[in-house]
């Protein structure tokens, strides 16, 4: 690297090199710099995290700085790094899922669903609702060579509009005591309600935030997640069933979403028709703040679960700080591209579509 | 090498024609354990076609292939089953997982695990470390970090590796130093010696003549879809080779 450097600053016909070669090398164009510029590029998510606090912190004060407001951030954020996780796991392999937010709403209404029928083992209903929704992505993606963006987009609507018609638009309810009311539909479930507080909730997240790091890190899938976002031609070159590890990734994003939607039930205590509607952008968003490349190859758990407690403080601090909930998503939408900015190293990008 | 030996690899009187074009008509070699062959030839003259009717990629119109005296049928003519077989191709641009370790690239697709699911790295950096010795690979980077940030020599002879280091027989190599600078040729052509030396046998496609020379001990010219011509590699000098390659 070093040879290369010097032969283009002493390269005669160049104006602007032997500018460079009067003026001495430009800092992060050294050696040295561009270590650390890479070292900085790989914490970009830590830094983000900080500042965001201090910011928040420097404006509100003790309204952000409690314990209370802490233990609300602590409580807002397992749905969305579950869902982040999820997308992680494809997002990994170079692809992206967008149907994540309306298969967490009909796994949530389908695991409700389970429990009125079965009591409460039916809750596992809404896992196998939502590992099927990622199989069936993984399927019409892997099988049909449809992109993974259109193909979860149409499953978007698709899974969305099943929702509508099963529910017939109304809820299902978490009660801790039996109903009294027979227009509502409720299931009396006062483990899930707790599940749904701090810090049960959190304990739960914790403990498959570490799970999932044993899988992603160690594992001979998670090896295969990188890779197949590395080069999936040499993948199968060497004899790897490309297709049908698509189906498991998808299948295991399902898994996370069955997670994320059995949370979102315990928290909220009810099942509706709009839950988790445009969570999926706050997933990739959260993913994306984490410094996983959206192209695939690289990604950490760590870091998604730094990304997705940014997405949340910030969406908290706004609030208290008293931005109205549209400028909020504006500063959102700036935060997320400005993470994606930072974090991509563009001299290595040819193409971007 | 001497020709009282028994070929490890023969392609006999093998043609594939695409749509009305004979890409390839009654090409013919042999290849004996331990030499390097070269094959040469102008672009579009059957070189890749070749190539990929050995490697299982593509099957053979009329004629058959035959790996240790046996024949391969038509129906045994996949990837799966030559490479079952022995046979390992080093792809020019289709080596490596660039944003893998070495260790993970030297084992692809061939991860050993540990208790079923987890990746047993011990095993993986030992045996990367085993390989990259013998062909006597000096590495300073470190075993844990991507490929992409280890020299083209390197990459390339992580690659080479893995297609000898499962006790393969005969190795395919397609360019393999098209892309590289002098000093990481120089690298892969010494790992190319080691491999001679194992009695391994090889297979070098290259546009270098002068590389050519440096390693080959026999040559094949394919020149419009024919293996028209075969040397020794010192029975011809540099002239004779190019008027063979331009005109058959």
């Amino acid at each position: 690297m070093a040879s290369d450097v010097e032969k283009e600053v002493i390269r005669p016909n160049d104006e602007a090199n032997l500018l460079t070669a009067k003026l001495g090398m430009l800092w992060w164009d050294s050696p040295q710099g561009r270590i650390w510029i890479g070292r900085i590029r790989d914490n970009v998510p830590f830094i983000a995290i900080t500042l965001v606090i201090l910011l928040f912190w420097f404006i509100s004060g003790d309204r952000f700085m409690s314990v209370r407001n802490w233990t609300f951030i602590a409580q807002q954020t397992p749905v969305l790094l579950l869902l982040a996780f999820a997308q992680l796991l494809v997002v990994t392999t170079g692809s992206i899922d967008i149907s994540v937010g309306s298969n967490l709403g009909f796994s949530a209404y389908m695991a409700a669903l389970g429990m009125l029928w079965f009591g409460e083992l039916g809750l596992l209903v809404g896992i196998f609702s939502a590992v099927f929704i990622g199989v069936l992505n993984g399927t019409i993606f892997s099988l049909f060579k449809i992109s993974s963006f259109v193909t979860t987009l149409a499953m978007l609507i698709i899974v969305r509009a099943v929702l509508v018609i099963v529910s017939d638009g109304r809820s299902i309810y978490v009660s801790d005591q039996p109903m009294s009311n027979s227009n509502i539909t409720s299931i009396e479930a006062k483990w899930l309600l707790d599940l749904g507080q701090f810090p049960q909730i959190l304990y739960f997240t914790v403990a498959v935030a570490v799970l999932l790091w044993v899988v992603y890190e160690k594992t001979v899938f998670g090896q295969q997640l990188k890779a197949l976002g590395g080069n999936e031609k040499v993948l199968r070159l060497t004899g790897i069933s490309v297709n049908w590890f698509k189906i498991q990734v998808f299948a295991a994003a399902g898994f996370m979403v069955g997670l994320a939607s059995f949370i979102n039930l315990a928290r909220s205590g009810a099942a509706t028709v709009q839950a988790g509607e445009m969570l999926e952008l706050d997933a990739i968003a959260a993913v994306a703040l984490g410094g996983t490349v959206l192209t695939g190859g690289y990604g950490s758990v760590l870091k998604t679960v730094v990304g997705a407690l940014t997405l949340t403080i910030v969406a908290n601090g706004l609030t208290i700080a008293g931005v109205p909930p549209s400028w909020s998503r504006i500063a959102r939408g700036i935060l997320l591209i400005t993470a994606i900015a930072i974090s991509l190293n563009r001299k290595q990008i040819d193409v971007v579509k | 090498m001497n020709s009282t030996s028994q070929p490890i690899l023969e392609v006999n009187g093998v043609s594939k024609a695409f749509g009305g074009v004979e890409a390839l008509r009654e090409g013919s070699l042999k290849l004996f354990p331990g030499e390097v062959l070269a094959i040469v030839g102008a672009n579009g003259a059957g070189k890749s076609t070749l190539i990929k009717i050995i490697a299982g990629v593509l099957a053979p119109d009329r004629g058959y292939i035959s790996i240790r005296g046996n024949r391969i049928t038509r129906q045994d003519h996949s990837v799966g089953f030559i490479r079952q077989m022995g046979v390992e191709v080093v792809y020019q641009d289709l080596a490596i997982v660039p944003n893998m370790t070495a260790p993970y690239n030297l084992f692809l697709g061939r991860i050993p695990r540990k208790f079923g699911i987890f990746v047993d790295e011990k095993k993986m950096q030992a045996k990367t470390r085993e390989v990259l010795a013998d062909l006597k690979v000096e590495t300073v980077q470190s075993l844990k970090r991507p490929i992409s940030e280890m020299s083209g020599g390197q990459q390339q002879s992580i690659a080479i590796g893995r297609a000898i280091a499962w006790g393969k027989e005969i190795v395919i190599l397609d360019e393999p130093t098209a892309a590289l600078g002098p000093n990481e040729t120089q690298q892969v052509e010494r790992v190319i010696n080691e491999i001679r030396k194992r009695n391994t046998a090889t297979i070098l496609i290259s546009h270098n003549l002068d590389q050519v020379f440096r390693l080959a001990d026999r040559l094949v010219v394919v020149h419009q879809g024919n293996t028209s011509r075969e040397f020794l590699r010192n029975e011809v000098n540099i002239d004779e080779l190019v008027k063979a390659i331009t005109t058959g």
